[in-house]
C-alpha cells in the first residue's frame, strides 16, 4: 500500500488550516495566529484562540487538526502541572519535549503542526514541532498553510536585537499577509506577549488589519500607459 | 455413510465477511446508520443559555421519525443538543450524564459544563470520529453561563452562538444577523426559534417541530415543541363529489344487454345419453 | 529486645500496639553493621566516602564498589546490605533515564530522590516482603547547584549540607559538624572525607579496610566520578598521618 499521507486529514474533519507565528526577542517572545477553523469549505469558528496555554509562561500556537492538537495541548498542559508538583516550573524546553515526544510516537494518527515558545529562567525561546515529530529551537518560526506565503518575507526582514514593539509589529504584519493569501486563514489576529512579569493579549479585529498593495492602482495607470 | 456433520470448528467464523465482500462486489450498498441530519442550536443571553433543535430523524431520504427528541438531559443545569449518528448522540450523551451524576456525588459540588465538554472531548477523540456525535452543549454553573460545541472527532470551540448539523449553515446565517450581546430571555429564545426554523424549512435534513431549553442559574425550562410549524391537517378520508360536478354536452343511451340468436349448422347434436 | 517473641516484627505489614514497625527498626540494624558511607555538599560540588570493610584478603582490591553512579552526574554510596545497594542503584538508574526520556534534560536530584523514596517506602508496607537493608547517599550537581540526600529504610529521605550512615555514623557526624562545608573547596572536601573515614574506622574491632572516595562538581566538569589515583593516594597518606597527631 502506498505510504500514509500525514497531511491528510480524515474526512469531516475540523481543520486549523492556518497561520501562526512565534518570534523571540530579548524580554521575551511574541506569538502569534489567525483565527479561522473550517470544516471543509465552511467556516467553524471566525474568532479561534490557536494561542494555547500549556503553563504559566509557556504558549502553543496549533495547526493541523483541531482534535488532534487540542487532545495533545490538553495532555501536555496535564504534564507540566505534574512536573511543577514534582520537580518545579517546567522550562520551555521541558514542554517541547513533551510534545515532541507525543507527535513523534503517534505520527501515523496525528497531523499536528505545533509551535512551543515561552519564557523561563534561562530566557525566550521558540521551539517548532513539524508534521513529522520533530523539534528544533528556532529565533522565529512560521507554520500552518498560510505559513508558505511568507517564508521570504520573513527571512528579508527579520534581525536580530528587536525589542517588544518591533516584534509585534513583524509578528502582525507577516500574519496579515499569510491570511491575504491563504484561503484557510483569515479572520482577526491574536497575539501574546510572554515575558518574564507577565502575559499580555493583543487582538487586531478582522477589519483593522495592516494593509499592504492590494492592486488598486494597476488599472488607472495601465490606461495611462495607452 | 456418509452423514452431514454436526461438528462446528473452533475458531472464528469469516463466512459473512467473504459473503459481504461479495454483495459489495455486486453493488450492494451496505446498512446505513440512521442520522440525525439536523439543525441544533445554542444562544447564550444576560442570565443563561438557550438550546434549540428541529425534530426529524433521517434514515437516508427516509423520515425515520417527525417528533424525535434532540436535546439530551446532562444534569439537571446542563443540557445537550445531538447531532449525527443517533445512537451515538443518545448513548454518549446517556454516558456523560451518568458520569456527570457520579462525578457530582463524589466531589460534592455541582459539575461544572467544561468537565461535561471533557469528558465528551476525550470520549469522542478516543474513538477517532467512529463515534458520529456533533454536540452542542450548554448550562449554567458556578463560572456562569457556558455554551460549546464538539465535533466527532473530539475538538471543541466555546462561542456565545452555535449552531451544528446540516441546518447549521442556515441556522448560523440568523444568528449572524439577529445575534446581539446581553439578550433578554425572550429575545434569545426568539432569536433560537427563527434559527431552528430556518433549517426546518431550507435544509431536507431537518424538518418538523421546534424544541427549545433555557437553562439559567436557578431554573431550567424545557420546551417540548414550543413551535410546531408542520401540523397535519385531519385526513377527511371522503372522496365522492357532489352530484353534477361534471358537465356534459350531449346525451346518448345505450341498451347494454345485446340479443342473440343461434343457428345450428350441419351435424347431429351430441349424444348425451 | 523487648520486641522478639511479641510477634509484632514478624512483618513489615504489622504495627506494633505502640505505633512501630519492627521490621523497619531491624533494616535500620542492619545498616549499623556496615562500614561508614559519609557525604559532603561543598562549595563547588559534591564528595563522597565510604569505609569498605574487606572481609577476606582474597578480595581484588578495588573491586566490588560501595558508591556507584546513577546518572552521568549523581552518585550513590549505600550502607548496608550490598545487594541491596545495588539494586537500589539500578532502580535509580530506570529512574534516571525515564526522567530523561521525557523531559530530554538531566534530571535533579530532588525528582530521582523523590521517586526513590516512595519505592523504598513500598517495601515497608507488605508481609511478603523485606524492607530495604541499607540507607544512601544520593548527590549530584544539578541545575540547582549542588545537592546531597539520605534515604532511610522506612524511605523518608531528607537533604543534608554533611551526611553520614553506617557503624561510625555518630562519630562521623560529630566531625562533620566541626566542618564550615559551605567554605571547602571540593579538593579540601576530599581530605576531609578520608580523614573522617580514618577517624571513625575502629582497628580494634574491625578489619582491615579501603578508602572509596567519588567526586562531582567543578573539578569533574559535572561528571559523577571516582577521584584520581593521585588525589586518593594522598588522602589516604594525609588522613593517616592526622590519625597518628590525633591519637
Amino acid at each position: 500500500m502506498d505510504r500514509v499521507d500525514v497531511q491528510q486529514l480524515k474526512s469531516g474533519e475540523v481543520n486549523l488550516g492556518t497561520s501562526i507565528m512565534a518570534v523571540q526577542f530579548k524580554d521575551g517572545v511574541v506569538i502569534g495566529a489567525d483565527s479561522r477553523t473550517t470544516t471543509g469549505s465552511y467556516i467553524a469558528n471566525r474568532v479561534t484562540d490557536k494561542l494555547t496555554h500549556v503553563h504559566d509562561r509557556i504558549y502553543c500556537c496549533r495547526s493541523g487538526s483541531a482534535a488532534d492538537t487540542q487532545a495533545v495541548a490538553d495532555i501536555v498542559h496535564y504534564y507540566l502541572q505534574m512536573h511543577a508538583q514534582t520537580t518545579g516550573t517546567p522550562s520551555v524546553h521541558v514542554a517541547a519535549s513533551l510534545f515532541q515526544k507525543l507527535c513523534y510516537e503517534n505520527k501515523d494518527a496525528l497531523s499536528a503542526g505545533i509551535i512551543v515558545a515561552g519564557w523561563d529562567k534561562d530566557g525566550p525561546s521558540v521551539y517548532n514541532i513539524p508534521l513529522g515529530g520533530g523539534l528544533f529551537r528556532q529565533p522565529w518560526a512560521i507554520g500552518g498553510s498560510g505559513s508558505t506565503y511568507v517564508y521570504g518575507y520573513c527571512d528579508a526582514t527579520y534581525k536580530d536585537g528587536w525589542g517588544r514593539d518591533e516584534t509585534v509589529e513583524f509578528v502582525k504584519n507577516t500574519l496579515a499577509l499569510a491570511m491575504s493569501r491563504d484561503g484557510s486563514s483569515g479572520g482577526v489576529i491574536r497575539m501574546c506577549v510572554i515575558t518574564e512579569d507577565k502575559v499580555e493579549r493583543l487582538f487586531v479585529p478582522g477589519d483593522q488589519l495592516p494593509k499592504f498593495w492590494e492592486g488598486d492602482e494597476v488599472l488607472p495607470t495601465a490606461v495611462a500607459w495607452k | 455413510m456418509a452423514t452431514s456433520s454436526v461438528y462446528t470448528p473452533a475458531g472464528f467464523n469469516f463466512s459473512n465477511q467473504i459473503r459481504n465482500t461479495f454483495l459489495q462486489e455486486r453493488g450492494v450498498p451496505l446498512p446505513k446508520a440512521t442520522s440525525t441530519g439536523t439543525t441544533i442550536v445554542g444562544c447564550l443571553f444576560k442570565d443563561g443559555v438557550v438550546l434549540g433543535a428541529d425534530t426529524r430523524a433521517t434514515e437516508g431520504d427516509i423520515v425515520a421519525d417527525k417528533n424525535c427528541e434532540k436535546i439530551h438531559y446532562i444534569t439537571d443545569s446542563i443540557r445537550c443538543c445531538g447531532a449525527g449518528t443517533a445512537a451515538d448522540t443518545e448513548f454518549t450523551t446517556a454516558l456523560i450524564s451518568s458520569n456527570m451524576e457520579l462525578h457530582g456525588l463524589s466531589t460534592g459540588r455541582k459539575p461544572q459544563v467544561v468537565t461535561a465538554m471533557t469528558m465528551l472531548k476525550q470520549m469522542l477523540f478516543r474513538y477517532q470520529g467512529h463515534v458520529g456525535a456533533a454536540l452542542v452543549l450548554g448550562g449554567v454553573d458556578a463560572t456562569g453561563p457556558q455554551l460549546f460545541t464538539i465535533h466527532p472527532h473530539g475538538s471543541t470551540d466555546k462561542l456565545p452562538y452555535v449552531t451544528m448539523g446540516s441546518g447549521s449553515l442556515a441556522a448560523m446565517a440568523v444568528f449572524e444577523s439577529g445575534w446581539q450581546p446581553n439578550m433578554t430571555r425572550d429575545d434569545a429564545l426568539n432569536l433560537v426559534k427563527a434559527a431552528v426554523a430556518a433549517g426546518i424549512f431550507n435544509d431536507l435534513g431537518s424538518g418538523s417541530n421546534i424544541d427549545a431549553c433555557i437553562i439559567t442559574a436557578t431554573h431550567t425550562e424545557m420546551l417540548r415543541n414550543v413551535e410546531t410549524p408542520n401540523e397535519r391537517v385531519q385526513k377527511e378520508r371522503r372522496y365522492v363529489f357532489r352530484r353534477g360536478t361534471t358537465a356534459w354536452k350531449t346525451e346518448s343511451v345505450r341498451k347494454l344487454i345485446v340479443n342473440e340468436e343461434t343457428t345450428i349448422i350441419g351435424g347431429d347434436a351430441m349424444d348425451t345419453s | 529486645m523487648t520486641s522478639i517473641g511479641t510477634g509484632y516484627d514478624l512483618s513489615a505489614s504489622t504495627y506494633s500496639p505502640d505505633g512501630r514497625i519492627f521490621q523497619v527498626e531491624y533494616a535500620a540494624k542492619a545498616v549499623e553493621n556496615s562500614g561508614t558511607a559519609i557525604g559532603l555538599r561543598v562549595k563547588g560540588g559534591i564528595v563522597l566516602a565510604v569505609e569498605k570493610l574487606v572481609h577476606s584478603k582474597l578480595l581484588v582490591p578495588a573491586a566490588n564498589k560501595r558508591i556507584l553512579t546513577v546518572d552521568p552526574h549523581i552518585g550513590l554510596a549505600t550502607a548496608g546490605l550490598q545487594a541491596d545497594g545495588r539494586h537500589l542503584a539500578n532502580r535509580a538508574r530506570d529512574e534516571a533515564s525515564n526522567y530523561r526520556d521525557q523531559y530530554k534534560t538531566n534530571p535533579p536530584l530532588k525528582a530521582i530522590v523523590d521517586r526513590l523514596g516512595l519505592y523504598v517506602q513500598a517495601y515497608t508496607l507488605y508481609s511478603s516482603v523485606r524492607p530495604f537493608g541499607i540507607s544512601t547517599i544520593l548527590g549530584a550537581v544539578d541545575k540547582d547547584g549542588p545537592s546531597l540526600y539520605v534515604i532511610e529504610p522506612s524511605g523518608v529521605h531528607y537533604g543534608y549540607h554533611g551526611a553520614a550512615v553506617g557503624k561510625g555514623r555518630q562519630l562521623a557526624k560529630t566531625e562533620l559538624e566541626k566542618l564550615k562545608l559551605s567554605d571547602l573547596s571540593m579538593r579540601e572536601a576530599v581530605l576531609e572525607a578520608a580523614r573522617i573515614i580514618y577517624v571513625v574506622h575502629d582497628d580494634a574491632k574491625e578489619k582491615d579496610f579501603e578508602l572509596e572516595i567519588s567526586w562531582v562538581g567543578e573539578e569533574t566538569n559535572g561528571l559523577h566520578v571516582l577521584v584520581p589515583k593521585d588525589l586518593l593516594d594522598e588522602a589516604n597518606a594525609k588522613a593517616k598521618a592526622a590519625l597518628e597527631t590525633f591519637e
